[in-house]
């Protein structure tokens, strides 16, 4: 008999512990019954004072609803990064890249300030910030050449090198590819001038990111992502922003241009 | 888009130009498997590939997979730069083995 978890995504949720509370607000996703706080809190106490990220890989019949959970020190709060993969396994035991490999390359990427995880507010707020220079549908995979001829004309007047540039423009392909296959395959794209950086941002309105996805085995044609899109993202890029959901993704995809 | 030209022979070369991306797996395997009909191997050249991104890649490994198991492997040679350097990126050549890379 299937096992009726095995076909349930595997979602991100983000958790925040600010110094001196006790408790923990949810960025993304929620805060539901049983989710043991005083455990999550008593955890991010100890990143925020060791400063350093930690990861904590918890069973399915644990107290605890995610299976992968990382403790990401920032200051004076700690974001708590749980991959709830519903007894998913956790391996695949071939090349592509499990979950905790995964998790831990997101946690590093929200320790070393290059990904900030959003709420609703600071989302609305970066995603306005600057001048509008570009917003155009993403619709099918011709808006892949699109996205990018936009955003190279863009960068050829800026000072940035063409290896940049290029892998620049390689980032803003897989950010939009995998709106078109994981993203319910259509949004947006906009392209903003802040003073010291361009930032594209990608938006769709799909079921949020399921981890799945990343590491999933290729159709027959091959399309489907071989789990290392955002991987290029976070190395190739300046800064990201992310917030995802049941009601969709955003990314802010920064590159600095002076 | 990408485009192909294939260059009959004993080992038919597929010359491939412009970008691999979502878009590219039907082209890239209607014209690996109309070059492969009678043929031991298939080199495919990447001089002319401008852009290439996961997906592309994705499905090149896929097919070279495919087309080994199927008895007649690919070649790749001439990777340009932006192939190269994707490649080089997503460990590609763990994936599909160094003999698929003669150069």
């Amino acid at each position: 008999m299937a096992d009726p978890a095995a076909d349930s995504p595997a979602s991100l949720q983000v958790f925040r512990y600010t110094a001196g509370d006790d408790t923990v607000r949810a960025v993304i996703g929620e805060v539901e019954a049983g989710l043991p706080i005083e455990e999550l809190v008593a955890h991010a106490k100890e990143a925020l004072k060791s400063e350093r990220f930690m990861c904590y890989a918890v069973s399915q019949d644990d107290d605890f609803v995610a299976d992968e959970l990382c403790f990401v020190p920032q200051g004076d709060r700690c974001e708590i990064l749980s991959i709830r993969t519903n007894g998913w396994q956790r391996h695949h035991g071939d090349h592509r890249r499990s979950l905790v490999e995964i998790l831990n390359n997101l946690a590093a990427a929200v320790a070393c300030g290059k990904l900030r995880i959003f709420d609703e507010t600071e989302l609305l707020q970066e995603a306005r910030a600057g001048t509008e220079l570009l917003h155009f549908a993403i619709d099918d995979s011709a808006s892949l050449t699109t996205a990018r001829e936009a955003v190279d004309a863009i960068l050829q007047e800026s000072v940035i090198d063409d290896l940049t540039r290029q892998r620049t423009i390689l980032c803003i392909s897989e950010a939009v590819t995998n709106m078109l296959l994981h993203g319910g395959g259509q949004g947006s794209m906009t392209l903003r001038r802040l003073h010291d950086r361009l930032r594209v941002v990608v938006a769709d309105e799909g079921p949020g990111m399921n981890f799945l996805n990343w590491i999933e085995p290729p159709t027959k044609k091959g399309q489907a992502s071989m789990g290392y899109g955002f991987k290029i993202i976070l190395d190739y890029l300046d800064a990201v922003g992310l917030r995802t959901g049941q009601t969709g993704t955003t990314l802010l995809l920064d590159r600095k241009t002076d | 888009m990408l485009r192909t030209t294939i260059a009959p022979g004993p080992a038919p070369t597929v010359f491939l130009a412009g970008e691999m991306d979502l878009d590219c797996a039907d082209t890239l395997r209607e014209a690996v498997a109309e070059a492969a009909r009678g043929a031991q191997t298939v080199v495919l050249d990447f001089a002319d590939v401008k852009f290439i991104d996961s997906s592309g890649t994705g499905i090149f490994v896929r097919l070279s997979l495919d087309m080994r198991s199927q008895g007649t492997p690919l070649a790749a040679r001439n990777l340009s730069p932006a192939v190269k350097g994707v490649f080089d990126m997503l460990r590609v050549r763990e994936l599909v083995g160094d003999e698929v890379f003669p150069d």
